[in-house]
């Protein structure tokens, strides 16, 4: 480590400490909150409609306030994910799965300050990260080609299937249901529609959040109509609002865990940071000695992921700021606002303009600080939202869904696929099937087929290239001992079996 | 006879009352591709109108189905002025040759009413592919037939169009490789797994000032202002190559010609405002030669022929 960073991490303070961009960061962070709290309104129609204001704005100080909205809104999407089981965007649809069952014991308080505080350590560390290794780790996403991502993408699904919960044959089964789902829509390669009917809705597929919103949300409301005589779902002793010294002691390791992962997914352009939160659960539910309690608030179960998906959210600004390769699409509206402004976003942004590449980074530190800062007083507000009697609560929060989809492409289609996906999720309930490998599946498949079909594209056929590139070796290679593991409990049971009925 | 003729002259005088009072209430500006450049251009625009219209413009994304939901959604609205569109040229010029059935048909189903923005494509190559112009790229995919991959943001795209007319003109075979959007195809060209692209001006721009990648020409006849030292393909050889990406205002077909004019003349009189050229000019446009609707019309028309061409000689169409 060299003297320069401390003089480069000083100059970015500097900028970012000046009195306008802390003001403006503070707008982004509390209008991510926000929209991260109402479900569907995303990130990327708030930053659009906010463009024209940035014009007037200095390049730092817009970039500054756009990238607050930007993980503001992970920060938000927890909260109401914890809360009503409404996953806004895809890295919350982990901590729905543990963050909602705590809440439904009383414990929403430690749930959603976990969830801040796991955000705010896994900034900090993400930024040190972006701040000393950007360029060497943009150099590492370039080495992920198709190959690579599919291969990384097979292990994610082998992953989430071995370490399920529950049946492991209906895990399979929702992890295809969703490849499937994932399958409507255009195809990348020929153009053809599959599965759109003459829809014209569809020849872009089903969408995520449609998906997620009706699966979780709508469904767990649908559900709740079923109790009759009593309507609270929530327990109305709540438990201290903050975590105890006990829970401090389960969560710290998940949180450094899910940092480490979220931070190396994150800075992969191609889904990576889509695999962050999945895969810190996954990995801590196999490793942690509650892993038995997974699924029915586990408090390591929202820590883990939800560092992650925040650590992935700061690293994925390394490949937008070294290369101009935005992850998603906020990333990629932000370089429309830099372009805009005259700023091409891509290797030279370090070196000639040394402000702005270091006053954003330091802007991600003090606008994750701010978000604690604002959140944690703010949890005593979010528990007494959960005693507003549950006739007026849902009707309520329905209708924001509805808005929400509806604003994602001002097309009323998008929540009558929301309220089909609702009825579906409440047959899920009812079969007992998980929704989360459903979405894996989807989030995935997509994803994995697009990767498997340009990387044999690219080798003409040869479906041995994927064992020839190390790093895709490495990745099947796990999914292949990691399935033999699954086998081998299995075999030795059998063959237990087998002696004793001998 | 006389009735009619009466009913003629009242429809028409309705409709100058009509175009005079235009425009009474906020107007929407229907846009088809939300999140990047159009959308972005979409809002410098529809802010400078607002200025000078006295109604507020509203920007209203309606996405899908590469722009035809948009597109459509303005074909089929009310011809009063108070829905316009930012058609482009996937929904006016390819998609017609692209997909198997349009419900609308961009020529009789629209008033075109100003270019707004024109980026030449780039053609760059990876750094490590041993060719210094387009003579050597040529004789190199010549004795590699087959070898070179060009990778471009979708199937129909004028990255990939670019290149099924490159091919086309230098009777050389190349695979191409569709990615979902341009930056992963960027990504693997940066890395090597690619070899070539016809990539946006503005997107290939930062990475060959960096010297990570390297232009050999641009895909119109004009050399750019961005790199004037980069020979034209024309000038390379291929004679008439000549490709932009564009987008521009539209309105439904039967808005009244006051206002349709009105709106040129604005949308005009906004681009040529210092601040909105210099926003459109990063974002990679040349200021367009095309300033009347009816220069736009026949701009489309001529697009439309081309592509139609292209997509035929590509296979890009799905059965």
């Amino acid at each position: 480590m060299d003297m320069s960073l401390f003089s480069n991490l000083a100059l970015g303070f500097g900028v970012a400490l000046t009195p306008i961009n802390l003001m403006y960061c503070l707008i982004g962070v509390l209008l991510g909150t926000l929209i991260g709290v109402l479900p569907g309104i995303g990130p990327v129609a708030t930053i659009a409609m906010l463009l024209p204001i940035t014009f007037s704005l200095s390049p730092i100080t817009a970039l500054i306030m756009l990238a607050g909205i930007y993980y503001g809104a992970q920060y938000g999407g927890s909260t109401s994910a914890i809360l009503v089981n409404l996953p806004g965007e895809s890295s919350s649809v982990v901590t729905c799965l543990d963050g909602y069952q705590m809440a439904r014991q009383g414990r929403a308080g430690p749930a959603l300050a976990t969830a801040a505080i796991g955000s705010f350590f896994a900034g900090c560390v993400a930024t040190v990260i972006v701040a000393m290794f950007a360029p060497p780790l943009a150099e590492v996403a370039l080495k992920f080609g198709p190959s690579e991502y599919f291969s990384l993408m097979v292990l994610g699904l082998v992953a989430a299937v071995v370490l399920a919960h529950g049946s492991v044959v209906k895990a399979v089964a929702m992890v295809i249901l969703g490849l499937l789902l994932g399958l409507v829509g255009t195809d990348v390669n020929s153009g053809v529609l599959r599965f759109a009917f003459g829809v014209a809705e569809l020849a872009d597929g089903i969408g995520f959040v449609t998906v997620a919103m009706g699966v979780f949300g709508t469904a767990e409301i649908i559900t709740n109509l079923e109790l009759k005589d009593k309507r609270e779902v929530f327990t109305s002793k709540v438990t201290n609002l903050f975590p105890s010294k006990d829970d401090f002691k389960r969560i710290w390791k998940p949180i450094l865990r899910g940092t480490a992962l979220g931070s190396m997914l994150g800075i992969l352009p191609g889904g990576g940071a889509l695999l962050s939160s999945f895969g810190a659960y996954t990995l801590e539910k196999k490793i942690s000695v509650n892993g038995h309690m997974f699924g029915k608030g586990a408090i390591e179960g929202v820590a883990a992921p939800e560092a992650a998906n925040n650590a992935g959210a700061q690293t994925s600004f390394i490949p937008l700021l070294t290369l101009g390769i935005p992850s998603n699409a906020v990333m990629a509206l932000m370089i429309g606002a830099m372009m805009i402004q005259g700023i091409a976003p891509g290797p030279q942004v370090m070196t000639e303009k040394p402000q702005l590449f270091w006053g954003m980074i330091a802007s991600m530190w003090v606008g994750n600080l701010m978000l604690v800062v604002l959140n944690l007083p703010m949890i005593g507000l979010w528990i007494k939202l959960l005693t507003v009697p549950y006739r007026i609560l849902y009707p309520s929060i329905l209708v924001f869904m509805a808005i929400g989809v509806f604003s994602l492409s001002n097309n009323p289609f998008d929540v009558l696929q929301m309220m089909l996906f609702g009825l579906l999720g409440y047959v899920f309930v009812k079969l007992a099937c998980e929704p989360a490998p459903l979405l894996l599946g989807f989030i995935l498949g997509p994803l994995m087929e697009e990767n498997l079909r340009r990387a044999m594209l690219l080798s003409r056929g040869d479906p041995w290239v994927f064992f020839q590139k190390p790093i895709s070796a490495g990745f099947l290679i796990a999914s292949i001992l990691l399935l033999v593991i699954l086998a081998l409990p299995a075999l030795r049971k059998k063959r237990e079996e087998a002696f004793q009925e001998g | 006879m006389r009735k009619l003729l009466l009913s003629i002259v009242l429809l028409s005088a309705a409709q100058t009352a009509l175009a005079q009072a235009w425009p009474a209430r906020p107007i929407r500006l229907i846009c088809p591709y939300p999140g990047g450049p159009v959308e972005l251009s979409s809002r410098i625009v529809a802010q400078k109108l607002q200025e000078a219209l006295g109604q507020p413009v509203v920007v209203e994304n309606r996405p899908g189905a590469g722009g035809v939901i948009g597109a459509d959604y303005v074909a089929k609205a009310a011809p009063d002025g108070y829905t316009l569109l930012m058609g482009a040229i996937a929904t006016h010029a390819i998609n017609p040759s692209l997909m198997p059935s349009l419900p609308y048909d961009a020529m009789r189903d629209f008033r075109h009413i100003a270019l707004v923005v024109q980026v030449p494509n780039v053609l760059v190559v990876n750094n490590d592919l041993p060719v210094k112009s387009v003579k050597d790229l040529i004789a190199l995919a010549r004795t590699k037939p087959g070898q070179l991959d060009f990778g471009s943001g979708s199937t129909g795209s004028t990255g990939h169009l670019a290149g099924e007319l490159f091919k086309q003109m230098t009777g050389t075979f190349m695979v191409h490789i569709p990615y979902r959007s341009s930056a992963p195809a960027v990504a693997d060209m940066l890395a090597g797994r690619v070899h070539l692209m016809f990539d946006n001006l503005a997107s290939a721009l930062p990475n060959i000032k960096a010297g990570k990648v390297r232009a050999l020409a641009v895909t119109t006849t004009r050399r750019t202002d961005f790199l004037p030292d980069l020979p034209t393909l024309d000038e390379s050889g291929l004679k008439g190559f000549n490709l932009t990406t564009w987008w521009g205002l539209m309105a439904p077909a039967k808005t009244p010609n006051e206002i349709v004019n009105r709106l040129s003349a604005e949308t005009l009189k906004a681009m040529d405002a210092p601040d909105a050229r210099e926003r459109l000019r990063n974002l990679g446009s040349a200021t367009p030669g095309v300033r009347t609707p009816e220069a736009f019309s026949a701009f489309i028309e001529a697009e439309k022929t081309l592509y139609a061409r292209l997509v035929k000689v590509s296979g890009a169409k799905p059965d």
